[in-house]
């Protein structure tokens, strides 16, 4: 992994060598020796985008003439490149494919329409309503303060634990420690939202090496199994307030996306949710990491706030969350977040991860979610 | 004399009937609004789709609202000085969840408040012509 920043001076190709040169080299083999390249590519949609095209990296590293394999999902590229990185070894096609993700993203929030057409819906929601991404979190997480009483000082709260645990990661870009009072003191960004609860942009990359369990015996060490590995894309009658319109829902509104993804990854598991001894989720904003795990039954509906405040979603609770630190302490450098997840489950179920460590983990989950209804989930284990 | 009005968007909405709608389809197979107006029925659970068009509207729940505080990024449009407004998420008696802004006069902001549909301007033209979307006010 590269550490996540903002770096004038790097390309996203220097970013996504370094961190492939780390990921080479920690299982011990050479870029010979990748048969394969499962890429994360931000240029969806005819180009749109910003950086990754997995060709670049090939090109950098050395053409050897290995098939590269670019996924676009928006920000669950990273996710959906990990699962075909997976699905080509799993499936006997190749031992030892290396998953990359690496951008360098344009100043401000993700602009979510980069087409001029009154075809497309978020081209339309913007011009007609005026509705810039962090306001679509914004109403998801007042309607949860409307149902579940969810307060002000709670979601603070979300951004002051990711900020305590994710301190201690020195990949992290955003290290400094916040109270509550500091959260709620900046800006609203889109009401109940402020600035510190909503990750901005970063540049960054990350790369893991997938190989066939025959392949790691040879190179020996401590890997972790990918236990589970799933994508989805976001059902019909979710509810979710996507586009200008859908139809109000029979239950309750929820990401179907994501949870497609957690199920499908748990099921080939064969683990249950309260199997993990933790989880990477995305959160874009605080509301994330406390709807999540309801809408994925990690607990029960209402329970997040009260598992929030007695300390559970923290390294030493019962339900750790984000130990990373999560998008609120790196910023988002949307196709590299997927296999920065991979990096941090590796390092938490080889217990490594320090003052982070979520004591004695053998089951962890990650997931991500991306524009256009797209989620991946991931279940490893040691 | 009666100001201007253009819409931000032809075929979006109308008030001809006196009363502001949403103009959109539905399926008659499934019962499924779509706003804006859709060619097919994309309900999965649908086997024969039959989309005609329907408009929706005007009294709604609000499901949701926000406040943009900062001026968005293109191709939104807003007066200069930017002004914040609320946003809204809005169900729809008719079955539609649809989202917009409360119009501006409008400080009543609750879940689950009645709302009812409006045409509003959410910015001008140069020469002082209303640029007109669709919005809700609290009943
Ligand atoms: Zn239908």
């Amino acid at each position: 992994m590269h550490t996540w920043g903002k770096f004038a001076d790097k390309s996203v190709t220097d970013l996504c060598r370094v961190a492939v040169n780390r990921a080479l080299g920690d299982a011990g083999i050479g870029w010979r020796d990748v048969d394969a390249v499962a890429a994360a590519s931000s240029r969806f949609s005819g180009g749109k985008g910003w950086g990754l095209n997995g060709n670049d990296v090939v090109e950098d590293m050395g053409s050897t003439g290995i098939p590269v394999y670019n996924m676009s999902a928006g920000c669950a590229a990273g996710g959906n490149a990990f699962n075909v990185g997976y699905s080509l070894v799993a499936g006997g096609m190749h031992d030892v494919v290396l998953v990359v993700g690496g951008e360098k993203m344009p100043k401000g929030f993700i602009q979510t329409s980069g087409v001029d057409e009154d075809s497309d819906p978020e081209f339309l929601r913007q011009r007609c309503v005026g509705m810039p991404g962090p306001s679509f979190w914004a109403l998801l997480c007042r309607q949860r303060m409307a149902e579940m009483g969810t307060t002000e000082e709670q979601l603070a709260k979300v951004a002051v634990k990711a900020h305590e645990v994710g301190r201690h990661n020195e990949n992290a870009r955003f290290r400094q420690q916040f109270s509550v009072e500091e959260v709620l003191a900046s800006n609203l960004v889109s009401d109940p939202l402020h600035l510190y609860e909503i990750c901005p942009v970063s540049d960054g990359a990350a790369a893991a090496v997938i190989c066939s369990a025959e392949k790691a015996r040879q190179l020996g060490g401590t890997m972790p199994w990918v236990a589970g590995s799933a994508v989805a894309t976001a059902r019909f009658d979710d509810g979710l307030p996507r586009g200008l319109a859908g139809t109000v829902p029979a239950g309750k509104a929820h990401h179907s996306e994501a949870a497609i993804a957690v199920a499908g990854a748990l099921e080939q598991a064969g683990a249950s949710p309260g199997d993990l001894d933790l989880v990477e989720l995305q959160d874009n904003t605080v509301y994330y990491e406390l709807a999540f795990p309801e809408e994925w039954g990690l607990c029960e509906p209402g329970e997040s706030e009260r598992l929030l405040e007695a300390g559970e979603t923290l390294p030493t609770g019962k339900m750790p969350l984000n130990p990373s630190g999560g998008f609120l302490c790196f910023g988002e450098a949307t196709t590299a977040m997927g296999v920065f997840q991979v990096c941090e489950l590796t390092w938490q179920l080889r217990q490594e991860a320090g003052p982070r460590q979520v004591p004695g983990a053998t089951l962890a989950l990650a997931q991500t979610l991306g524009l256009g209804g797209n989620a991946s989930a991931l279940v490893l284990k040691r | 004399m009666s100001t201007a009005r253009v819409p931000v968007m032809e075929g979006l909405f109308s008030d001809e009937s006196g009363e502001a709608r949403l103009l959109g389809s539905r399926c008659s197979t499934c019962n499924t609004p779509y706003f804006p107006r859709s060619d097919r029925c994309h309900n999965p659970e649908c086997d024969v789709s039959q989309v005609q068009d329907d408009s929706f509207g005007p009294r709604g729940t609000l499901w949701s609202y926000s406040v943009q505080n900062y001026p968005p990024p293109p191709p939104a449009r807003y007066d200069e000085p930017f002004e914040p407004y609320a946003l809204c998420v809005v169900d729809l008696d008719d079955g539609l969840r649809v989202v917009g802004r409360m119009a501006a006069d409008d400080a009543g902001l609750e879940v689950g408040s009645k709302v009812e549909l409006a045409l509003g301007p959410i910015c001008h033209e140069d020469d002082g012509t209303e640029v007109i979307s669709w919005m809700f006010r609290s009943v």
